[in-house]
């Protein structure tokens, strides 16, 4: 894409040589310069196509958990099932939970800050757009190595959270635990990369007037959750560097038999894991703190208190992480300690809760499906905070702790919170980002699918949970069920059955997204009269976001420029259209503009990652192999300036695009 | 480190994003991103340090962490260590006078002091093993080795950048602006310092 | 559905509290209320789901506690859960009427207002409040529930993968117990007592849990950690492993039995006596046989003699992965087998056992399993391919992990005729 607003001359006559080709090549290979095709995605640098592809693939992996998911909800619909294997169920719900935190949450948080951030506060990329790339192409490595486990001797099969010592050798003696260890490292380089990356884009590179109280919210979202990862994501990074040593070299450090402690694990996994809840669900706070708002034709109501409130959120986050050990042995006092500290943090959030019920409160509501999607997550997410506080009671949670209550509870958080969010998130963004509307009429079915099939699933869990079923069962039998019609052989049917709805529910999305992209127009520009910096450009936006980087005077500045209050009545009233406001950047437009240049040495980066791993687990000479690939692409990288200045390029040849077309993208 | 290398030249200053260019706090992207990639780092070594806190005292079957160091051998190398903190300053300092050989000949320095302080390590975890303290002898062992190991690592990879940066200065390779390169692997060759400052005390001087 | 479903009579006043209770499960089903067209069936399956909504007589309801410990949890977790229900109703009915009144109906774009510190700063102190009215409560029952002061006796629980052991070291509480009883299934306590038990773990980490007596605790490797037990009444009370151990996790189940104080005597003595050899030249006998060449290996027999008329002593820990197998000298004893995964009773005398009353349990039990109630096809099923039953790691050529030791119980190969005599051998441990 560079490339072609580099010349935008030829194309225009219909020329063939449409290049302009590097004239020195940096390192061992020139500069890619395709603008279309696959390879003007696989080396591209966009932050937008990035998260376009950041987006795509969270998408299957979605998939991929869900029908993991399902499975699972098929071996529970009877007692004493036998549709999946002990074996495999435990498989499976290891690596349900993994792809859907690690491979959907996660990536797909990180596909909507890539394409949005630096729209939002008004840049043309991100600071590091090739360390961007390397990140994508991490995360889509790791998690393909994580799969292929499935077929190279079974996958993990000791829960996400892999308590030692049950993910020892000689209790966990597939690949499995290997493939697991090795391949979160992996997708934790594109989350720290991911993190550095998005924190200096956003403190470093605001547009003019742009203040830290003027930013979007989804962006201050964003920011907290990528201080979170900085500093969470190492301590699991040690975590599992100590497992894959125990496993591979033979290390002591959780051999009980050599005196180790396997509540090291439990503390070095919980004080990531916490804060990962946070990373997981602040990203689809963001979004809704942005689609209310524009729905409500108000602004955020206390946008300052949700702003303090998620990082308040991100400091007491740090300090909660034993209550998932209540049961653990941790002494009373300590487990006294982070149970008051766990209630504390329900304190910041529950104030978002007030605050998107008052921004609602008063407002000019209209019900599209971002809409209905982010109303409802006030309430899903609503009952997963209150069953929360339930088991932040210590001792109750002693009952509570590994049942189907804690199943129901963190379901109502991560899908009724996060997964909602992110579909709010869709279906708000997606004429920004494809210049397609998405049809509401099917996404009001996708939305009420969803709500009653999650409600089934996860709501009867509350019930089984009460009742004595604890998870991670491959079968329940009918005794421990109960009595009487609704006994929990009852709820088990029906969460079984939710849990189809729901995918019926997630299928309507991407039926919407195929019969959309066949049939629908284009998009307005500005179609939901909406309030940030990243409306205020065209749909999509050109490669280089901006024509003039705008110059921010407000919180909620594209809405300020539409609209003014009339001071003595206190009317508001429409003032210039999305068209004028455009008209008056151009006249500013910026004419030297330079965008990084593709790259190919992200992706040979990244693929030297699951070499090494692959040759952990199979043969050291691999590894070997995928080292020297990673030295070789490190020093091909440092070697390449990330920004093309012309006189890398070759003069432009006759009919060609001049010097001053050139240097435009 | 990846991080350095990403980096956009301010070449004919109109650049729309690169350093050089007034950033919103004032660091420059690169320097930002180090110090960020710096306090992730905190959190590794933080973890590694508590892992073998915790499992200091737990040396079955190899001799004890008293009888094994030799406090005096590894005096000296930290005190090597420190020393290349020292040139390294005085590296920065050269390349922001744009005297490129004086800055070359204290990279150079730099990086032989980390390889006589990595040298010094090696002896010391052969030493270890000829006197029965392997990686799989005991929890001790295993945490010892993987937290001296990590940071061995660590400033194996610095010298290999402050080789890489003296290539790179002697060819005028650098992408950008070489004087923040060299200041920006400086951080990171003080932080590496800092953190055997910390593993220095912790492990050799404070008795379990 | 926060909502107890309590069916058995409650102690004291927990009646009451359960309709604050109630309140906060309609709530949560009612969830929808903000959806109107579907506010009136919604909340109608809200109210039938709350006065039938579930299981009766679950036999692992955390809401019907039957022991001390039990019960302070439950008198403690009846208030958060009301709050909690309270706190969603007003959330709900604030978004249901901010949707139904503020809906765009073509009124004025509203006046741009940023907030009201005020009303946040209320809405924060007032949570605040109610957090430290939960906090207090919380923090003064976490310190009951851990006192192991008032304890009257000892019961080492150890887990493995995946049954339980109990051992009673010899000691003068609960009675008085001589001699050091080793049991696994079915952890028996007298009635009424404080018992404290020594949980810990010889592999991975399980957990302990009788939810009707109290919560659960991890057992780690390596670590001894306590749980207190107290059942008002004689009676049993399932519970299952509740940390993920591993492949056979879900079949790692446990019951608790508590006997009066005089049972428990009976109990106790029976485990002490000596052995009872099997009827003479019989398939009993030959059964005995048959078990000391298959089986003594890993499962000992209090006092069973070899050829050579010495005592045979198991080696568990030559075969087994942690070390120990089932001691199975008073197999008949107890209801159960293979990590309570299994019944050794057939499903009426089951029943019949389960739903005997207080007064009579404990002459119910100690009756044992009789040859009329003995489920012959579940056992020798079992014996004739474990791993069928129940999965386990013991397949011998895949084993290279562990060094060729099994984790749970091989194929023996076993004949018909052989499954006859060492069931026939087993009936007589009683």
């Amino acid at each position: 894409m560079a490339i072609s607003e580099r010349n935008p001359v030829p194309a225009l006559a219909g020329s063939a040589s449409a290049y302009v080709t590097p004239s020195t090549s940096f390192g061992v290979f020139k500069r890619p310069v395709q603008s279309t095709g696959w390879r003007s995605w696989v080396f591209t640098v966009d932050h937008k196509k990035l998260g376009i592809m950041y987006g795509v693939v969270a998408m299957i992996f979605f998939i991929i958990g869900g029908v993991e998911a399902l499975l699972i909800r098929l071996q529970l619909a009877a007692p004493n099932n036998r549709v999946l294997s002990a074996g495999a169920y435990n498989q499976m719900f290891t690596m349900h939970a993994t792809t859907m935190v690690f491979l959907f949450v996660m990536p797909m948080a990180a596909a909507f800050a890539n394409y949005l951030v630096p729209l939002q506060i008004g840049a043309r990329d991100v600071a590091f757009p090739r360390l961007n790339a390397f990140g994508f192409w991490c995360f889509l490595f790791g998690g393909i190595f994580l799969n292929t486990s499935w077929f190279l001797g079974g996958a993990a099969d000791s829960g996400w959270f892999a308590y030692a010592p049950n993910t020892a050798l000689a209790f966990s003696p597939s690949h499995g635990v290997d493939f697991w260890a090795l391949g979160l490292q992996i997708t934790g380089i594109a989350s720290l990369t991911g993190a550095i990356n998005l924190i200096v884009t956003v403190l470093n590179m605001r547009a003019p007037g742009m203040s830290l109280m003027k930013m979007p919210i989804f962006t201050w979202m964003v920011l907290v959750v990528q201080f979170l990862l900085l500093f969470a994501i190492p301590v699991i990074t040690v975590a599992l560097f100590l497992l894959t040593f125990q496993r591979s070299f033979g290390a002591a450090f959780f051999s009980v038999e050599k005196g180790a402690d396997p509540l090291l694990w439990q503390h070095l996994f919980w004080i990531f894991g916490h804060p990962e809840v946070y990373i997981l669900v602040l990203p689809s706070f963001g979004i809704v703190s942005e689609v209310l708002p524009v729905f409500s034709k108000k602004p955020l109501f206390g946008y300052k208190f949700v702003v303090f409130s998620g990082a308040a959120i991100g400091f007491l986050g740090w300090g909660v992480w034993a209550h998932h050990m209540f049961a653990s042995g941790l002494g009373p006092v300590s487990v006294a300690v982070f149970s008051v500290a766990t209630m504390a943090i329900a304190l910041p959030t529950g104030v978002k809760i007030v605050n998107w019920t008052m921004t609602l409160w008063g407002g000019k509501l209209r019900f599209t499906t971002a809409m209905l999607f982010a109303v409802g997550l006030i309430v899903e997410f609503t009952i997963g905070g209150l069953s929360g506080v339930t088991h932040a009671v210590a001792p109750s949670d002693t009952q509570q702790t590994d049942t189907y209550y804690i199943v129901a509870h963190f379901h109502y958080v991560l899908f009724g919170g996060a997964v909602f969010g992110l579909f709010a998130g869709f279906y708000y963004w997606w004429p920004k980002i494809f210049a397609k509307m998405l049809n509401e009429r099917l996404g009001k079915w996708n939305f009420w699918l969803m709500v009653v099939g999650m409600n089934l699933t996860f709501g009867p869990m509350h019930i089984l949970g009460l009742q004595g079923q604890p998870r991670r069962m491959q079968v329940w039998t009918a005794f421990r069920a109960g009595d009487g019609f609704f006994n929990l052989a009852f709820w088990n049917r029906v969460a079984s059955v939710g849990s189809f709805v729901l995918a019926i529910g997630v299928l309507m999305f991407l039926i919407n997204v195929v019969y959309t992209h066949r049939t629908a127009g284009v998009a307005p520009a500005d179609p939901w009269d909406a309030r940030s910096l990243e409306w205020m450009t065209s749909n999509p936006p050109a490669e280089h976001n901006f024509d003039a980087i705008p110059t921010v005077h407000e919180l909620d500045e594209f809405f300020h420029r539409k609209y003014e209050e009339n001071e003595a009545t206190g009317e508001i009233h429409q003032v210039s259209t999305y068209e004028e406001i455009m008209a008056d950047e151009a006249t500013r437009a910026d004419k030297h503009i330079h965008l990084p240049s593709p790259s190919y040495w992200p992706i040979i980066l990244a693929l030297g990652l699951p070499l090494i791993a692959y040759g952990l687990i199979f043969a050291r000479l691999l590894a070997v192999f995928g080292g020297v690939i990673i030295l070789l692409a490190m020093f091909g990288w440092s070697m390449e300036p990330s920004v093309a200045d012309e006189s890398d390029y070759d003069p432009p040849v006759d009919g060609g695009p001049t010097k001053e077309l050139a240097t435009l993208g | 480190m990846a991080d350095v290398a990403v980096h956009t030249p301010p070449a004919d200053g109109h650049g729309d994003h690169s350093q050089g260019h007034t950033t919103s706090t004032g660091l420059s992207n690169n320097k930002l991103a180090m110090w960020m990639f710096l306090g992730s780092e905190c959190l590794l070594f933080g973890g590694l340090i508590s892992t073998y806190m915790l499992y200091r005292g737990r040396h079955e079957g190899s001799p004890t962490p008293s009888q094994l160091y030799n406090i005096p051998l590894t005096s000296v190398s930290s005190f090597v260590l420190l020393m290349s903190s020292l040139t390294m300053v005085l590296a920065v300092s050269a390349a922001q006078r744009r005297d490129d050989r004086n800055t070359m000949t204290w990279l150079t320095v730099t990086a032989l002091l980390g390889a006589t302080f990595v040298g010094a390590q090696v002896f010391e975890f052969t030493e270890f093993v000829r006197e029965g303290l392997g990686f799989t002898t005991n929890l001790f062992g295993s945490s010892f080795f993987t937290l001296t190991g990590f940071h061995g690592v660590h400033v194996t990879v610095g010298i290999i950048m402050l080789m890489a940066l003296v290539g790179m200065v002697s060819r005028s390779r650098i992408p950008g602006d070489k004087a923040e390169v060299v200041e920006m692997i400086g951080l990171y060759w003080h932080f590496v310092d800092i953190v055997w400052i910390i593993i220095f005390t912790l492990v050799y001087l404070i008795p379990s | 559905m926060s909502h107890s479903c309590a069916t058995k009579p409650l102690q004291s006043n927990m009646t009451t509290v359960k309709n604050v209770q109630n309140q906060s499960g309609d709530s949560m089903t009612s969830n929808s209320t903000r959806r109107r067209r579907w506010a009136m069936p919604v909340a109608a399956v809200a109210a039938f789901t709350v006065l039938s909504g579930c299981a009766k007589d679950a036999p692992q309801d955390t809401w019907q506690p039957a022991g001390e410990n039990a019960r302070k949890i439950h008198d403690l977790q009846v208030w958060p859960f009301g709050i909690a229900g309270i706190v969603l109703l007003i959330v709900c009915a604030a978004v249901g009427y901010s949707v139904f009144k503020f809906r765009d109906r073509g009124q004025a774009i509203p006046k741009q207002s940023h907030g009201k510190p005020s009303l946040e700063i209320a809405l924060t102190v007032l949570p605040a409040l109610i957090l430290i009215g939960i906090g207090i409560p919380t923090v003064s029952t976490l310190f009951d529930l851990a006192k192991t002061s008032d304890t009257e006796c000892v019961v080492n629980v150890t887990g493995q993968q995946w049954w339980w052991e109990y051992d009673y070291p010899a000691q003068a509480g609960c009675g008085g117990i001589e001699k050091p009883i080793v049991t696994s299934g079915q952890l028996v306590i007298p009635a009424g007592q404080h018992v404290l038990l020594r949980i810990s773990s010889r592999d991975v980490i399980h957990s302990y849990w009788i939810p009707k007596l109290n919560g659960k605790r991890d057992a780690v490797p390596g670590r001894v950690q306590t749980l207190r037990m107290q059942a008002d009444q004689p009676g049993i009370y399932s519970g299952q492993c509740t940390e993920f151990c591993g492949l056979s996790h879900a079949y790692m189940r446990m019951e608790a039995v508590s006997l009066d104080a005089a049972g428990f005597k009976t109990w106790v003595d029976n485990q002490l006596k000596p052995y009872t050899a099997p009827t003479a030249d019989s398939k009993y006998s030959e059964g005995e046989a048959l078990f000391i060449t298959n089986c003594t290996r890993c499962h000992q027999v209090n006092g069973i003699l070899g050829t050579d008329g010495k005592e045979v002593i198991a080696r568990p820990d030559k075969y087994v992965y942690p070390g120990v197998a089932p001691n199975l000298t008073n197999l008949m004893t107890r209801t159960t087998f293979a990590g309570a995964a299994f019944d050794l009773q057939t499903e009426a005398c089951k029943t019949r056992l389960w739903n005997t009353p207080p007064a009579q349990f404990t002459a119910a039990y100690l009756e044992g399993v009789t040859p009329q109630c003995l489920d012959i096809v579940q056992l020798r099923e079992w014996l004739r391919n474990p791993t069928t039953k129940k999965p386990m790691y013991a397949d011998p050529t895949k084993l290279a992990t562990t060094g060729g030791m099994y984790r749970g119980m091989p194929n023996l190969g076993l004949t018909e005729d052989q499954i006859d005599k060492l069931v026939a051998y087993l009936t007589e441990r009683k």
